[in-house]
């Protein structure tokens, strides 16, 4: 008895061994910079106490707290609905597209799914700044003269808020969608044919079977790769600011997430120790979100 | 075998891991070597090159082009292993690196009296807190270009009145009479200057609620009337390569850019506002070099001798030349070739009115808060007063939250 838990014990201590330089990068390149981050965040450090920067315990954080006002609620409140009404139209599409992309005997089959990869191949920045100048631009973009020579109207489209936040929308489904597809149209391909056979003889139409077993099945599937989305949209900046409010292309739309807000509000004052006790907390906020919405996953497994 | 892997495997890891560490300081006796970091085009470093090139083989100089230069400053500044001896770039970011403690007067390595031989604008542009930091190079201003093809001679406004005047006669059928970047304060500033204002004081005291610059906003918003929507820099300038903008101000970065399109480019003065009698003065940014404080003891007599050659009149006109810009010191005017290039002379003369760039650290926010309030006024047409007084406000607690 004694001899098999020495063994057990002897193959955990092997099992970490052989995993502490994995354990030890992880912990360089993700935990060290959180834990540098906070170490910070308990400092003055900012442009006029750059290396003789000391200790000012939770000053910063009072600080931040402070920030953290109406105009933060409602940065918040459009994080959360950006996250939403992106995570749903992204679901939606990629399961309509990757349905259509199973369809039997389908021509070109291969083509069309390089064709949906292209937006993932290229680097977001240059992708986001071509939606903004190509499509959307007030003089040249293709969008405004498709509607100058319907309507006769030149549209502002990134000018008032709504129009804003629906043409991020757009780029944020063109860039995150092929993802999505991706790993929906991988999760299809494993689910068994018989049930659909099964369910066909049973007499369930389309719309049965889709509900009745590809989405039961996918979504096990698709569970991480929907969690990292949501974070992925939650943070999300780039789309934003750059469609918005970068510095000498400001459009007068003012959507702010979190993340614009906490740049707009901190981040530009050069001050690392405000602006990390700021990333700390927002850092919290996620760890709730991730609890809450693992919290659920459980409950509704169980 | 699998342990055998795995085992290697752990010691390729570790062996990266501590290769990563530390960077080896490479001591070599006798030549000297300054590195200078840069983000400059190539015509301007090869200039740069084939004059320090005389120093060898006391002393090689090696150029290192860096992106993002100014937060690898941030990062290495002060470290003896990662730092660079000297670093070129814009004038405006002195005051953050001066108040980090990285930066070392030029004064300690050229006689003080030497910089009175430069454009009294470069010299004030590279000082911060009374002490010089900066030998300046080259500068730039913005100026004021018109297509010789649609505004004629006697339509080159004098004032903003006739500009605005000849905006409302030809701003018609997708042709503008005059478009800028109004909603950048790199741009706009010139307006604000052009009626006694500023956006910043030279202490830090934000100036966005004062009269000089309200009333500015108030009187540039129906120039902006006339104008398209959208002027951030793309859409600007390809009108006017386009030949859709009749003029426009912008930088001498743009003329080369505007000639390859075949666009008859000329430059003419910047308007004066009727208001003030004051014309419309823009930015200016001044490019020169900058010592950290890190080598500066140990190499103090291989940078003298470099900065020495930076401060040849043949070289500033060469590097003025391919970059674009006006040499830094006041003598190369005086050459004929100097002389007859139009758009150096042009620069040459907005210089006794253009303002540098705050070099002040608080400026970093004010550019930020600065556009918001130009985009609110000009695009999304808030009242002016209103605007103000809260971009303002937002203009103090950021630069409270700096400190």
């Amino acid at each position: 008895m004694k001899a098999k838990s020495n063994t057990g014990a002897r193959k955990t201590l092997i099992a970490y061994l052989v995993a502490s330089p994995s354990l030890l990068l992880i912990g360089l390149i993700v935990v060290f910079p959180i834990l540098y981050t906070a170490y910070i965040s308990l400092t003055n450090m900012n442009t006029y106490h750059w290396f003789n920067y000391s200790i000012i315990g939770l000053d910063n954080y009072k600080r931040a707290l402070f920030m953290f006002d109406s105009g933060f609620l409602s940065a918040l409140l459009n994080t959360v609905v950006w996250t939403v009404v992106n995570m749903v139209l992204q679901l939606v599409i990629a399961f309509l597209i990757s349905n259509l992309l199973n369809v039997k005997r389908l021509p070109l089959r291969n083509f069309y799914k390089t064709i949906l990869m292209f937006p993932w191949a290229m680097p977001g920045y240059v992708s986001i700044l071509l939606w903004k100048t190509g499509m959307f631009n007030s003089q040249f973009g293709l969008l405004t003269q498709w509607m100058e020579k319907l309507s006769g109207l030149t549209v502002r489209w990134l000018q008032n808020d709504v129009s804003a936040f629906l043409c991020c929308t757009a780029v944020n489904l063109w860039l995150a969608l092929p993802f999505m597809i991706m790993i929906m149209d991988g999760g299809l391909k494993s689910i068994d044919r018989s049930y659909y056979e099964s369910a066909t003889l049973d007499g369930a139409g389309p719309i049965r079977q889709a509900v009745s077993i590809t989405l039961p099945c996918l979504r096990p599937i698709i569970g991480p790769s929907v969690v990292i989305t949501v974070f992925t949209t939650f943070k999300q900046f780039d789309i934003i600011y750059l469609m918005t409010q970068q510095v000498g292309a400001q459009t007068g739309a003012h959507i702010h997430t979190i993340i614009t807000y906490a740049y707009e509000n901190a981040f530009i004052t050069n001050n690392y120790g405000f602006s990390s006790a700021i990333s700390i907390l927002i850092f919290a906020l996620l760890i709730v979100f991730a609890q809450i919405s693992n919290r659920r996953e459980k409950e509704e497994t169980v | 075998m699998k342990k055998t892997v795995s085992i290697i495997l752990l010691l390729v890891l570790l062996l990266s891991l501590t290769g990563c560490s530390s960077q080896q300081e490479t001591k070599t006796a006798g030549p000297v070597t300054i590195t200078i970091w840069h983000d400059k085009e190539e015509p301007v470093i090869a200039v740069l090159e084939e004059a320090v090139k005389e120093l060898e083989p006391d002393v090689h100089v090696v150029f290192e082009k860096k992106s993002g230069m100014t937060e690898s400053l941030k990062l290495v500044g002060n470290d003896k292993n990662a730092a660079p001896d000297l670093y070129i770039f814009a004038h405006d970011k002195i005051g953050v690196y001066a108040e980090m403690g990285i930066l070392t007067p030029i004064t300690e390595f050229v006689d003080s009296s030497l910089l009175d031989r430069y454009v009294p604008l470069t010299v004030k542009g590279a000082t911060y807190k009374g002490t010089v930091y900066q030998l300046p190079l080259y500068f730039e201003t913005l100026l004021f270009m018109y297509n010789k093809k649609y505004m004629a001679e006697s339509d080159i406004p004098g004032t903003t009145e006739d500009l605005y005047s000849y905006m409302e006669r030809k701003t018609r059928y997708g042709h503008y009479g005059f478009v800028e970047q109004h909603s950048t304060p790199y741009y706009a500033a010139g307006w604000i200057h052009g009626f006694g204002g500023s956006l910043i004081t030279e202490d830090g005291q934000p100036l966005l609620n004062s009269e000089e610059v309200t009333a500015a906003l108030a009187y540039h918003k129906k120039f902006v009337d006339l104008m398209p929507g959208e002027t951030e820099y793309a859409t600007v300038n390809t009108l006017f390569t386009e030949g859709m903008a009749h003029a426009t101000i912008a930088g001498p970065w743009f003329v080369p850019t505007v000639r390859n399109a075949g666009i008859d480019v000329e430059i003419a003065p910047m308007p004066i506002v009727n208001e003030t009698g004051l014309p419309l003065a823009p930015y200016s940014g001044i490019q020169g070099v900058h010592i950290l404080k890190v080598h500066a003891e140990e190499k103090k007599a291989a940078i003298s001798k470099v900065l020495e050659i930076l401060m040849n009149p043949d070289v500033s006109v060469a590097l003025a030349k391919v970059s674009g810009c006006a040499p830094a010191m006041e003598s190369c005017y005086e050459r004929e070739d100097v002389q007859a290039d139009s758009l150096i002379m042009a620069m040459r003369s907005t210089a006794e009115t253009a303002v540098p760039m705050p070099n002040i650290p608080e400026m970093d926010v004010m550019w930020s808060v600065a556009g918001t309030l130009l985009t609110d006024v000009n695009v999304s047409g808030y009242d002016v007063l209103e605007a103000a007084e809260s971009a303002q406000q937002k203009a103090l607690d950021l630069i409270e939250a700096m400190k």
